[in-house]
């Protein structure tokens, strides 16, 4: 005699024998995990469960109404386990172990005023460059340190250019999401101030 | 260089392309496109379909309605957009070439040989 649990699969619900059900609730975990940087990841496992639920059906008969670990493996078997995808499908599994963002220090051209060396300041620190502007102008009046620090500043750091640059100077991780969605983000203001 | 990795790399870059292809003949729901993958052995395991399929499908290559059945739930029915026939028809004549390509180079090392 064995415990059964039941379940809801693809919207059919299913007695599943106990240890069958631990077999395929780490199944589902395991792919849960390897999904999980894509971007509908949830849409992908409902419809692995979809075909799951179907594969089910089709072992169960009037004699056989609880499905087994047996039953588990062999399915498994058919929809594969993550390791077995190839591993470079996507963007996301390279992107997850990557090496991590480089955060560097640019002058930031988009945002400027002078320079861009507050904004460059603002976007490596993630703040307002209007509070480094107060605090460059309250340095200047104090004998020109501010101006003097200004432009070594202005020297020393080299202006963002490329794409990637831009991502770098946030600090985010140089990868196609972000640099697609960087480029996305100024199409979008070139846009923007055409229609202005 | 290992054998079956070479020859998972390569079924991977075709893949996208057959899921696309099987779809251009007709709308069908998952499991019709895997039958279709399998048969021509291009897909091991069914678990590498969902994924591209909801990638495609973002990509704006696809799109999918829902369908009653007889024998379950509702089924997803994928079908190409007019921006998804013509990605196909660009990778048609890729793989023509591709194609031209390698037999091309397969000759060519035949003719050196003789």
């Amino acid at each position: 005699m064995k415990i059964t649990v039941s379940i809801n699969l693809g919207g059919y619900s299913f007695n599943i024998d106990e240890d069958a059900y631990a077999e395929l609730k780490r199944y589902l975990k395991n792919l849960d995990l390897h999904f999980a940087g894509e971007e509908s990841s949830s849409e992908i496992l409902s419809d692995i469960e979809s075909r799951m639920s179907e594969l089910f059906r089709s072992k169960l008969t009037v004699y056989k109404q609880v499905i087994t670990l047996g039953d588990v493996g062999e399915v498994i078997s058919v929809m594969g386990r993550p390791e077995d995808f190839p591993d470079n499908e996507g963007p996301s599994r390279k992107e997850k172990f990557s090496t991590p963002g480089t955060h560097r220090m640019y002058r930031d051209p988009d945002k400027r005023v002078i320079g861009g060396v507050s904004s460059g300041m603002g976007a490596y620190w993630d703040i307002e460059p209007w509070i480094i502007r107060v605090i460059f102008i309250a340095l200047a009046f104090a004998g020109g340190l501010g101006i003097v620090i200004y432009l070594i500043l202005y020297i020393v750091l080299p202006e963002a250019k490329t794409t990637a640059q831009k991502i770098e100077m946030k600090g985010n991780p140089v990868n196609i999401h972000n640099i697609k969605n960087s480029v996305k983000k100024e199409f979008d203001t070139v846009r923007k101030n055409m229609k202005l | 260089m290992d054998l079956e990795n070479t020859k998972a790399q390569m079924r991977k870059g075709i893949l996208e392309y057959c899921i696309l292809s099987v779809l251009s003949k007709n709308s069908c729901y998952a499991s019709d496109i895997i039958k279709e993958l399998k048969e021509a052995r291009v897909i091991v395991v069914e678990g590498t379909l969902y994924p591209l399929l909801t990638r495609q499908k973002n990509a704006g290559l696809l799109s999918y309605r829902w369908e009653e059945s007889q024998q379950g739930p509702p089924r997803k029915y994928y079908e190409l957009t007019p921006e998804g026939q013509a990605y196909l028809s660009d990778l048609d004549k890729s793989w023509d070439e591709l194609v031209e390509s390698v037999n091309l180079i397969r000759t060519s090392e035949q003719l050196i040989n003789q």
